[in-house]
């Protein structure tokens, strides 16, 4: 019978496993974030919403495609209403909750976090190398019902590999990625139907939530050292689902306890969040500061002929990333638990035992390790939210005429046009022709001056395009004075 | 351990075809057990002011029981919330989870009971309001949920947040919004009847608060509608009095209600008071925009009560004129007071900066 050791090892390798917990870690890191970002002020001044990231939204089902309206729904349905970023029946909530509703949904169904990994040094994502073991997790999978046979044959089952994370931001798969940022953001400028430009406001933000998730999860160990195996498919029968670090800051903060950042971290490229030459990206930084359950040294022997130099030498050449690299050990004394320190904080535990140094991580690592990586990881996400709507549109109307100047931004926009909208007392929005609409790319401190139509109660203005390749949008509104 | 594993996922394959797993839950049975609690429920317990131990009835308790499914990963897959109140005796009482998710590898994860009252700081069943650590006195019957009165100090956005919960909490704590929206926006707000939470980023050291004394008098009013009587003067006293709020109380000596005439003024800057002037023409009854008026306008009416409010973006003020149809005997009347009013809104000092507003 060869089915039998197939489904035995499928059945072992099949461990239950998450990335931080997206109902609470992933939500209460969003909402840190926002609180921290500008996001609030631009949702006033750009948006016209008065009462900023409080401001309700709806989310209005005719303007949506029956199948998005019914995908959508379906993941809706899915969060749990505690959080308080489950949409209610009418389709209504906060804009807050709706970035935070994203960064849940990101991770719903589970499968779509597969691609939340990211390797800084190879840039590639989730990889288990060669041979048979991906296959095996997948034929597991179907077993225990979380699969079909139809996703095996048709190589979408979880088999131990995913996009990369930055990759995973631009798929046209992904709903909640950049592209799906920018058109919904532009359509909720430019759609002539208020409720279709609120609905797309709504969307907009779903998204950014969901680049936020994928942000977030470079600020988690094993997700930027390849780590799947170790992390998560490492535990005990009996421990609950996710990896002991996740499970650890989930049951320590929760949603609601989250530290709130310092103040926004600002990089030059939305890549440049992730990784960069400057080794400050988030993955970068997550990656060489902070060891993961799969990612340890190897226990190195330690016996009469062993000198700490030699168990040191052994522990780094058995290290699977570079960094963080194992420092002085202190192996005097046999059987006590010891911590090796990185930046004050415990990195790595290690004891010595008859013959060997075991290094783990445990409940004092994981602590320091959170206390030191969340308001980072929200701090980088206030500053990717100031990033996407660093740029903006400065309209001022007088003497019948709005004046739109491209402000906050280094360089041109090129890739993209401006255009201007006067919306009336209904709410409905026409595009304003431009005296000269062309291909060219726009630099900070443009003009443009439009005569306004009479009885335009707002006027409206967008810019989307790139700065060198980097994503940019740039909007305006202001309120045409009614006399 | 691989043969735990090997037991573990066993059960998960026979117990996906039963029903879905059940997590142990975090919370013990009753309050003086070590027996732990069964996530399903059912649970009940007694909503208490801490200040006085006295029940509280007509709070809103919100249970809800999260699902999650995955093996390999795993995510949201499902929920349940059942929405009921205190009853007079200040009792909840919700009903064991009987409607179980189906499906492969679905587990029962939390459940979180949130318990809502205005005035009162939020009560969930797994956090703590403000330093958000962990509850450990929830326990599954007889549990004793200690609402506290909402102190100067608190922040709304946080409670806000805070709170979390599905439509029903959301609606009974709309009214916290605005003022947490206030909060992000630097300025600060007394308002739903409780003691005015004036964030520290709110506030300017040593600001006065806001006196509209100079914006109607008892002669100028009497003038406008031919009332003969006398006028007590007071402040209205369903909001006190800030630094971005003020009211005057017209009350008719010996008359009935329908003689009196309140004005309010609130001194938010132009968003704040872009809010506030969209929050009445929500909640005012039968508010409807007239755009006769300052940059935006409505009419309302309750019962013997005309009510007109208007807003002045440039100067983020928001003024709001309620006048007794038997002082107010001709529409146009309410609209000359207000019109009256406008004409010395120039006399208000400028709303105080606040740091927010360097904010980049």
């Amino acid at each position: 019978m060869v089915v039998a050791p197939v489904v035995a090892l499928a059945l072992l390798l099949a461990g239950p496993a998450r990335a931080y917990d997206f109902s609470t870690t992933h939500a209460g890191l969003t909402e840190q974030a926002l609180l921290s970002s500008s996001l609030h002020r631009v949702m006033s001044q750009r948006f016209g919403k008065a009462m900023g990231l409080l401001e309700s939204l709806a989310l209005n089902s005719r303007t949506l495609q029956p199948d998005t309206r019914r995908t959508l729904w379906q993941r809706f349905e899915a969060l749990d209403p505690a959080g308080g970023y489950r949409p209610g029946n009418d389709g209504a909530a906060t804009a807050l909750a709706w970035v935070v509703a994203g960064s849940v949904l990101a991770g719903t169904p589970p499968e779509r976090a597969r691609n939340h990994f990211f390797d800084p040094r190879t840039r590639r994502g989730l990889d288990d190398g060669p041979g048979l073991s991906g296959l095996s997790h997948a034929l597991g999978l179907v077993l225990v019902g979380e699969s079909s046979v139809r996703s095996l044959a048709a190589g979408t089952a979880f088999d131990l590999t995913g996009s990369s994370a930055w990759q995973w931001l631009f798929a046209a798969e992904n709903d909640l990625g950049v592209p799906a940022f920018t058109s919904h953001m532009e359509r909720a400028v430019a759609a002539p139907d208020p409720a279709e430009r609120e609905s797309a406001l709504v969307q907009g933000l779903l998204a950014l939530g969901g680049i936020l998730a994928v942000l977030q999860d470079a600020g988690e160990p094993a997700h930027v050292r390849n780590d799947f195996r170790g992390s998560y498919l490492g535990g005990r029968a009996v421990d609950p689902p996710g990896s002991a670090f996740d499970r650890f800051v989930m049951a320590r903060y929760g949603r609601e306890a989250i530290p709130r950042p310092d103040k926004p971290i600002s990089r030059p490229t939305l890549a440049g969040f992730f990784s960069a030459r400057d080794g400050e990206g988030l993955a970068d930084r997550t990656q060489r500061r902070f060891f993961s359950a799969g990612t340890l040294p190897a226990d190195p022997i330690v016996d009469r002929q062993t000198s700490t130099k030699d168990v040191v030498g052994a522990a780094r050449a058995s290290l699977v990333q570079r960094r963080p690299t194992v420092g002085r050990l202190d192996l005097q004394e046999m059987g006590r638990k010891q911590y090796m320190l990185l930046e004050g904080r415990k990195t790595l535990a290690y004891v010595r035992v008859p013959g060997r140094v075991r290094f783990s991580l445990d409940q004092a690592v994981y602590e320091d390790a959170a206390r030191a990586l969340l308001p980072e990881v929200a701090a980088y996400c206030a500053g990717l939210v100031d990033h996407m709507f660093r740029a903006s549109l400065a309209i001022v109307v007088a003497n019948g005429t709005a004046a739109v100047t491209v402000e906050n931004v280094a360089g041109a926009i090129a890739g993209g046009a401006l255009r201007i909208y006067a919306e009336d007392a209904r709410g409905l929005r026409q595009e304003i022709s431009l005296p000269s609409a062309g291909a060219a790319a726009i630099a900070g401190g443009t003009q443009t001056v439009v005569d306004v139509p009479p009885g335009t109660r707002r006027i409206a203005a967008i810019l989307s395009g790139d700065v060198a390749g980097d994503p940019v949008i740039a909007i305006g509104e202001a309120v045409v004075p009614p006399r | 351990m691989r043969v735990g594993w090997l037991l573990s996922s066993s059960l998960v394959v026979v117990t996906g075809a039963c029903g879905p797993v059940i997590d142990r839950a975090a919370f013990s049975a009753r309050r003086d057990s070590l027996e732990k609690g069964d996530l399903l429920g059912p649970f009940d317990g007694i909503a208490l002011d801490a200040e006085t131990d006295r029940p509280l009835s007509g709070a809103v308790v919100a249970a809800s029981w999260a699902f999650e499914r995955g093996e390999g990963l795993t995510g949201p897959a499902g929920a349940h919330e059942i929405v009921t109140e205190t009853g007079a005796d200040g009792r909840y009482r919700v009903p064991a989870l009987t409607n179980l998710p189906t499906g492969g590898a679905v587990r029962v994860r939390r459940f979180t009971l949130i318990v809502y009252q205005k005035g009162y700081v939020a009560w969930r069943s797994d956090r703590r309001f403000p330093d958000g650590g962990a509850r450990r006195d929830f326990a599954q019957r007889g549990n004793r949920v200690r609402l506290e009165k909402w102190r100067t100090g608190l922040h709304h956005h946080r409670h806000v947040l805070f709170l979390g919960g599905g439509q029903a909490v959301r609606a009974a704590a709309s009214w916290e919004l605005l003022p947490a929206s206030l909060e992000l926006s630097g300025g600060g707000v007394a308002s739903g009847g409780v003691a005015a939470d004036k964030a520290p980023v709110a506030t300017t050291a040593g600001a006065s608060p806001l006196d509209i004394a100079t914006l109607l008098s008892d002669e100028e009013l009497k003038g406008v509608t031919g009332y003969a009587g006398a006028f007590d003067l007071a402040k209205l006293l369903d909001l006190p009095t800030t630094e971005f709020y003020d009211s005057r109380h017209f009350k008719a000596r010996g008359k009935p209600e329908s003689f009196d005439t309140g004005l309010r003024v609130w001194r938010l800057g132009p968003v704040g008071a872009e809010a506030q002037y969209r929050k009445l023409l929500a909640e005012l009854p039968g508010a409807k925009p007239a755009d006769e008026i300052g940059d935006a306008s409505l009419r309302a009416r309750s019962g013997d009560v005309l009510g007109l409010a208007y807003l002045i973006r440039e100067r983020g003020v928001v003024v709001s004129v309620s006048c007794g149809v038997q002082q107010c005997t001709d529409p146009e009347m309410i609209l000359r007071i207000a019109k009256l009013v406008e004409s010395r809104l120039a006399e208000l000092p400028a709303l105080p900066a606040t740091p927010a507003e360097d904010k980049p």
